[in-house]
Order: C-alpha cells, then sequence, then structure tokens
C-alpha cells in the first residue's frame, strides 16, 4: 500500500466547517447554488429550533449528494458495509454541526470534505485490521452485484470487465495517499482543481500536480491494455 | 509569441489534462491548446488517449459503485441517515429508576421509620433462628439414641426359661460349628471325613 494519506485540511476546526480553507483566496463570490441555500435555510431552522422542520429539509439535501457521496466513499474504501457506514456518518455530521457552516465554500466542498476525512479514518481502520487479518478486496456479494449489473453481457465479457475493474482499482490504489485523494476527487466526485483546493488545504497548483502525477502514473499501471 | 510556441512544439502532457479537466467541468479550455489540438495530429491523439483513459477509469468506478449501491440501497441508506439524525438537538432522557430510589431514601420523615423496621424484620428474624437452632441442638443431645444401640439391648435381655436357655445352647453349638468348620470350599470335604473332637467327646 503506497503511502499514509494525511488528514484532509485542518481538521480540529474544518471537519465541522468554521475557518477558512487555506487554499488560494477567492476573489468574487459567485452566486450561491442550490444545496448551499438548502444548508443555510436548514441552518436558520436548526437555529430557530425548528428541528423537524430542518430534518424534513435535510432530506432533500441527503437525496442531491447521496449517490455521488456513496460513489467516492466505495471507491475509497472499496468495501459496500464501510462505504454506506462512511456516508451516513458524514450526513450525521453535517446535520449535527450545520449551525457551523458558513456559505464561504459551497456545501458540497464542505460536505465532502468531511466525508472524505471520515473516509481516511475508516481508511486507516481497515489498513490495521489487515496487518492482522486477510481482509477481502471486494466482497463476493458486492461483486456479484457488481456483475448483475451487466445482466445481457455473456460471462466472457463480464470476467473480462470484471479483471479491468480489478486492475483499474489496483492501479488507484497504488498512488500515493495524496494523489489517490485528489485523482478520485477530480474523477468521481466531478470536483475542480480549485474544490479540491478548498477540501484539501493544498494550492491550487500543488493540486494539478498531484493530479498529472497520478494520472501519469495510472496510464503507466495500466499501459496499453486498457 | 504562444501561438508560435503552440505551432513549433508539442504540448506537454500537462497542458493535455489541462484541457481534458476543463472540458469536463464544461469549459472551454485555453484557446493556444485548443488551436493547437486543432492543428496537431499527434497532439490530438496524445489527447483524445487521454481522454479515453480517463472516461474509462471512471466509467468503471461509477458502474461498479452504482451496481453496489441501487435505488433501494440508497433508499435504506436514507432512512437510516434519518432515523440518526432524529436524536440531534433533543435533551437526553432520563431515566427514572435510580432518581426515584434516591429521592425516597434522601427525603421526607418516612426515611428513619423504614430503617426502624428493616432492624426490627433483622432482630426477629434473628430470635426465632436462634430459637430453632437451640430447640434441634437440645433434641438431639437428650432424646436421639444410637440405632446400634437400640438392636444391642434385646439380645441381652433374652431367655430367662429353662427351655430358652436350652435353645439358646443349642443355638451358641450350632453357631460354634459353624465357626470351626472351615470356610474353604475345598476343605469342607475333608472336613467331612475327619472326625472332630466334640463328637468323639460327646460319643463317651
Amino acid at each position: 500500500m503506497s503511502g499514509d494519506l494525511g488528514p484532509v485540511a485542518d481538521r480540529t476546526t474544518d471537519a465541522a466547517g468554521g475557518s477558512e480553507p487555506t487554499g488560494r483566496g477567492r476573489a468574487a463570490v459567485p452566486p450561491l447554488s442550490d444545496d448551499t441555500r438548502l444548508a443555510v435555510v436548514i441552518r436558520g431552522l436548526v437555529e430557530r429550533g425548528e428541528m423537524d422542520e430542518a430534518r424534513d429539509r435535510f432530506a432533500d439535501l441527503v437525496t442531491q449528494h447521496q449517490r455521488r457521496a456513496s460513489r467516492i466513499a466505495y471507491q475509497y474504501l472499496r468495501d459496500a458495509a464501510e462505504a454506506d457506514e462512511a456516508v451516513q456518518d458524514a450526513f450525521v455530521k453535517v446535520f449535527s454541526h450545520i449551525t457551523s457552516y458558513r456559505e464561504a465554500w459551497p456545501f458540497e466542498v464542505w460536505f465532502t470534505r468531511i466525508l472524505i476525512n471520515g473516509c481516511l479514518d475508516r481508511r486507516k481502520a481497515q489498513l490495521r485490521r489487515d496487518r492482522w487479518m486477510a481482509g477481502a478486496e471486494v466482497s463476493s456479494a458486492d461483486e456479484a452485484r457488481v456483475s448483475a449489473a451487466h445482466p445481457g453481457n455473456d460471462p466472457e465479457h463480464r470476467l473480462l470487465a470484471r479483471e479491468r475493474r480489478a486492475r483499474i482499482a489496483s492501479a488507484i490504489d497504488r498512488l500515493d495517499g495524496r494523489q489517490r485523494t485528489v485523482f478520485m476527487l477530480s474523477h468521481y466526485g466531478d470536483c475542480s482543481p480549485r474544490e479540491i483546493s478548498a477540501m484539501t488545504g493544498l494550492k491550487e497548483s500543488t493540486v494539478r500536480v498531484h493530479l498529472f502525477r497520478a494520472v501519469r502514473k495510472l496510464r503507466g499501471l495500466l499501459g496499453a491494455k486498457t | 509569441m504562444k501561438a508560435l510556441e503552440s505551432l513549433s512544439r508539442h504540448l506537454p502532457d500537462e497542458r493535455l489534462l489541462d484541457a481534458c479537466l476543463a472540458v469536463r467541468q464544461g469549459e472551454r479550455p485555453d484557446p493556444p491548446v485548443a488551436e493547437h489540438l486543432a492543428d496537431c495530429g499527434a497532439c490530438r491523439v496524445r489527447y483524445e488517449e487521454l481522454v479515453q483513459v480517463m472516461d474509462l477509469v471512471r466509467q468503471e468506478g461509477e458502474t461498479e459503485a452504482d451496481a453496489v449501491f441501487t435505488p433501494e440501497r440508497l433508499r435504506q441508506q436514507q432512512l437510516q441517515i434519518a432515523r440518526r439524525i432524529e436524536h440531534v438537538g433533543r435533551a437526553a432522557r432520563i431515566i427514572s429508576f435510580p432518581g426515584r430510589f434516591v429521592h425516597r431514601t434522601m427525603t421526607g420523615s418516612s426515611a428513619p421509620s423504614a430503617s426502624r423496621w428493616v432492624a426490627a424484620a433483622a432482630a426477629a428474624g434473628l430470635f426465632v433462628g436462634a430459637a430453632l437452632g437451640a430447640s434441634y441442638g437440645w433434641g438431639a443431645r437428650g432424646g436421639f439414641t444410637v440405632p446400634g444401640d437400640r438392636r444391642m439391648t434385646p439380645v441381652a435381655t433374652r431367655g430367662t426359661s429353662p427351655g430358652e436357655v436350652a435353645a439358646d445352647d443349642a443355638f451358641l453349638s450350632e453357631l460354634e460349628l459353624a465357626l470351626e468348620r472351615p470356610h474353604t470350599r475345598e476343605l469342607r470335604a475333608f472336613d467331612a471325613l475327619t472326625p472332630h473332637v466334640r463328637e468323639i467327646r460327646d460319643s463317651q
């Protein structure tokens, strides 16, 4: 396994928002996105003590971000149950600390930062466990579900697809910790280098360098086989 | 200058990746890069290769995750989240049992009377226990006899009439005979053939 992953940004204060990220300063404030506006509304409801209404509105926020969060968490942890729990924990943490959310950054950035920190903690725990126990990369039930996602394909195609997925997963796993984080946020989280910079606390230029190195390494690892 | 540069040299990988990311984010790539890609076939091929690899990695990852996180699973996840946040912001519930117990013992004038009742019950229990224990001990010492003693007593007081005395003698001589007879089965035959001293004495 490649070098250990450093925590994302300043975790002591930023896990629940509050402090300004250390990325490049933002010259112009873009208009608030829908989810950011919704988060601000929920924050207001919680501050006024209207918890039931806040919970109802929060369900919309969960619906908006759930799939993307699950993709990121799954790619990080490679375990459906762990990823599920990581996503749940992130949403619960967001709701618990919604009063400390500041709309200086989009809600997506804030939420993803919390999610990634949770995933990093879980991944560390996974690595600790794997030192003592032989862990499976992907559970057979998950693999069966993935195979069943292409019911029309014949077994040979499915086998090839499975091998390709395993090769890609192995290549991503061999990336350096920061490279992997940046790559995943870019590819599975649909984040721009600027947003990744805000999430990770790295400079935008550093994010680009990590991303470039990650892609170069991946291309080398995957080679012409893809 | 930049335009000249773009015409004279191939684009570095970093620029290709930037262009790839920009297109993915729905933005336009840098005009010189776009211009170069339009003109240079080699760079276009490299760019397309890069896009292909990126798309493959992304597509495979998304397909895999979406197959695991089915709509049903996501719905379950949503329910779980809703259940977990239900208690956020609510005051913790106090369990009444220890509080009530402490309240009863710490307040009011009933506490001394309760302790008095407990002391009285303990004393009564002690008295009854001591009384029962004592009566059992005395009974054992004064009234009970060992069963073996009882069996021995009638034997010592039996047979006072002459008939009974003769019967007793016969019984005892039988007993004596039995005792004198060898107990080993193999010797009994010899014993039967051999005359006894008592038989000779009796015949005289």
